[in-house]
């Protein structure tokens, strides 16, 4: 059977993740008005984001899929690609040019997210292997 | 060993390290060990300065309050004990905003960075990064603007516009002007189209006049503006007592050449002239010198230089604004030639113009003593916007005859050449015929006339101009157009005096500008028209 809490889980994460996007964005943006903000810092934050972007995208998507055709190839994929996400949200939290307090705030709800989604999907995993 | 020695050399030759620490922080501490007064962070004070401080001039110190925490050195004076003692306390502040930088991987966002310290190695970097007078504080996108002198090329012309300096072959058309004294000096670069005279002092001497550059005519029509050499237009000689003389045949290059203890063909003064097209290129260059000579006393010379701009294929009057009048510009009158009598006619020739500014429309000038016949012909040119009024007393006695006072009185109050046409524009040129605005003349008379019993004589004592101009063109930048010229004569009869008695009549003549447009209506566009239309078919089934 799908697991009900997963599915909801990505229907909550897809919400939040568009809000995320679009608030990073913007603060990137104030970031390179208040704050002085080289070319060469620039490119790569904006250019990460949009690989989380489209990682992230993916990820729902496989696993939605997989969750709901109660298959595992798609949902182990989904689980590969969450690792990829992590390791985005971490460098948003830890490594970016200017780290302000609301992007702490929101990067570790994501990450708390994540740590939710991986253990219900390996739990998922497990129960369509069986 | 040399490498160390040059090591340590570049070590000490670093700056000092950037104070980092808010407590060891004081930017009021000026004077080097003593106490600044009223400076609480001071740490040459001892506890008895304290005591006798006001108030704390730095109250706190921070590091960058963006950041979300950082720590603050508080320093308060406690006037309530007593003695009064310092506070210092070293606190975290906390920044309540949600946007307070929690952490930066960037290290010159939140600091200064130490500038680099020239030695031999890295000085011709520094230089052409930081020698010209812009850089920017990124190496990485900072690209060289090479800003060379594009090489002439002498076929090409070359456009100028207003104020450019004129170029030439090696350097700019220099026209020597004084700079702060009264010496000539050579830097001053004419600008196109920029009128310029200047006078300026010159040493010389007469051992040495051949060899002074700036004497010689060479010096002054050496540089060929680009593709147009300077020609000689005209020479005139001054002599020692000041008479000048044109001479003929101006082709001949007049060097300075020492003659009897005399040094002549010294550069007195040059006026250039520079023809140009409408299109900004310069297509004539020619000057006019005047020659003169020193002799043993003299020290130095007054040169005087002038540069004139014409437009090719105009002749070069002054004008009274572009394209209306300005306030306090002279207004252009002419008459029309002999031997054309009809206005309308296409086969014009051009009015023929005063070129001369202050003979044009002009009125009497009142004069200190007031006498009309002893001031004769002092006039003043009417200015446009100016209303002025002047005038004399005439004394009349028996003696004179009614014919000749009033033809002397008409002279005295139009002056010699009272023009026809008045421009309606400042720049009115004197081929286009419509431009010009006819002088209407009126003739009235001071008293009603009663008795037909006319055989007395009248006799003019006032003109009055009446100038009506109105504003034409945009509304945010309104030209003044002259619209109608009206000279009013007024007459008074002469009453005949009897024999040895005089009689003093005033005599008036005045201008009057007087505003005439309407105003402005502004012009709305119409209202857009719904077009809709429906198809003939478009309610088939029910129609």
């Amino acid at each position: 059977l799908s697991s009900v809490p997963l599915q909801i889980l990505f229907y909550v994460n897809g919400i939040y993740y568009i809000f995320y996007f679009l608030a990073t964005l913007a603060m990137i943006v104030y970031k390179s008005q208040v704050f002085s903000y080289p070319d060469d810092f620039l490119a790569p934050d904006l250019a990460l984001l949009f690989i989380m972007a489209i990682l992230e995208v993916l990820q729902l998507y496989l696993g939605s899929k997989g969750n709901l055709t109660e298959e595992e190839a798609p949902l182990g994929l989904s689980l590969v690609i969450t690792v990829g996400s992590v390791i985005l949200s971490v460098y948003f939290l830890v490594w970016q040019t200017y780290v302000l307090k609301a992007d702490v705030i929101i990067n570790a709800v994501l990450l708390f997210t994540y740590g939710l989604e991986s253990v219900l999907k390996v739990i998922a995993i497990a129960a369509f292997v069986s | 060993p040399p490498e160390t020695h040059a090591a340590a050399w570049a070590r000490t030759r670093s700056g000092p390290a950037p104070v980092t620490d808010v407590a060891k922080l004081c930017v009021c501490d000026l004077l080097v060990a003593q106490c600044d007064v009223n400076c609480c962070c001071d740490p040459d004070c001892s506890a008895a300065d304290f005591s006798l401080f006001t108030t704390c001039s730095v109250p706190i110190v921070t590091g960058d309050s963006r950041l979300c925490s950082q720590k603050a050195a508080i320093y308060s004076l406690d006037v309530e004990a007593n003695p009064p003692e310092r506070i210092f306390k070293l606190i975290d502040q906390v920044n309540p905003s949600v946007f307070c930088i929690h952490a930066t991987n960037y290290k010159q966002a939140v600091s200064f960075s130490s500038p680099e310290m020239p030695t031999s190695e890295n000085f011709d970097q520094l230089l052409e990064r930081f020698g010209s007078a812009t850089f920017s504080t990124e190496p990485d996108s900072w690209n060289m603007d090479t800003d060379a002198q594009n090489p002439f090329d002498a076929n090409e012309t070359y456009r100028y516009e207003y104020g450019v300096p004129i170029q030439t072959v090696d350097a700019f058309l220099r026209l020597p002007s004084p700079v702060v004294s009264s010496w000539c000096s050579d830097a001053n670069p004419a600008g196109f189209l920029v009128n310029q005279a200047t006078k300026c002092t010159r040493s010389v001497s007469v051992e040495k006049c051949d060899n002074i550059q700036a004497v010689s005519m060479l010096f002054y029509i050496n540089s060929s503006i680009l593709a147009v050499n300077i020609t000689v237009q005209s020479v005139v000689v001054q002599s020692l007592n000041g008479m000048r003389t044109l001479l003929n045949g101006s082709d001949v290059l007049r060097l300075p050449v020492i003659l009897d203890e005399l040094c002549i063909n010294i550069v007195l003064g040059v006026s250039y002239h520079i023809t140009y097209t409408d299109a900004g290129e310069i297509i004539e260059a020619a000057a006019s010198f005047v020659l003169g000579a020193i002799n043993k006393e003299a020290l130095s010379i007054q040169q005087s230089f002038e540069i004139s701009f014409t437009q090719v294929n105009t002749k070069p009057v002054p004008l009274s604004g572009n394209p209306g009048y300005v306030v306090g510009l002279p207004i252009r009158a002419g008459f029309r030639p002999q031997g054309y009598p009809f206005p309308v006619e296409i086969l014009f020739a051009a009015l023929v113009l005063n070129t001369n500014k202050y003979s044009q429309l002009t009125i009497l000038q009142s004069t200190s003593n007031q006498d009309c016949l002893a001031a004769q012909g002092a006039r003043t040119p009417i200015l446009f916007g100016y209303n002025m009024i002047s005038g004399c007393k005439l004394r009349i006695t028996a003696a004179m005859k009614c014919q000749p006072l009033t033809q002397t009185l008409l002279d005295l109050l139009k002056g010699q050449s009272f023009p026809e046409y008045v421009a309606s524009f400042g720049n009115s040129q004197t081929q286009d015929v419509l431009d010009w605005v006819p002088i209407t003349h009126l003739h009235t008379s001071e008293q009603r006339i009663y008795t037909t019993f006319q055989s007395s004589c009248q006799i003019p004592v006032s003109l009055e101009i009446e100038v009506k101009w109105t504003k034409y063109g945009s509304l945010v930048n309104p030209q003044a157009r002259i619209v109608n010229v009206t000279a009013t004569i007024t007459t008074t009869t002469l009453k005949q005096l009897p024999s040895g008695r005089e009689r003093t009549i005033p005599v008036t003549s005045s201008v009057v500008f007087t505003d005439i447009s309407s105003p402005a209506e502004p012009g709305y566009k119409a209202w857009p028209t719904i077009n809709a239309k429906l198809p003939f078919d478009f309610f088939f089934p029910f129609v």
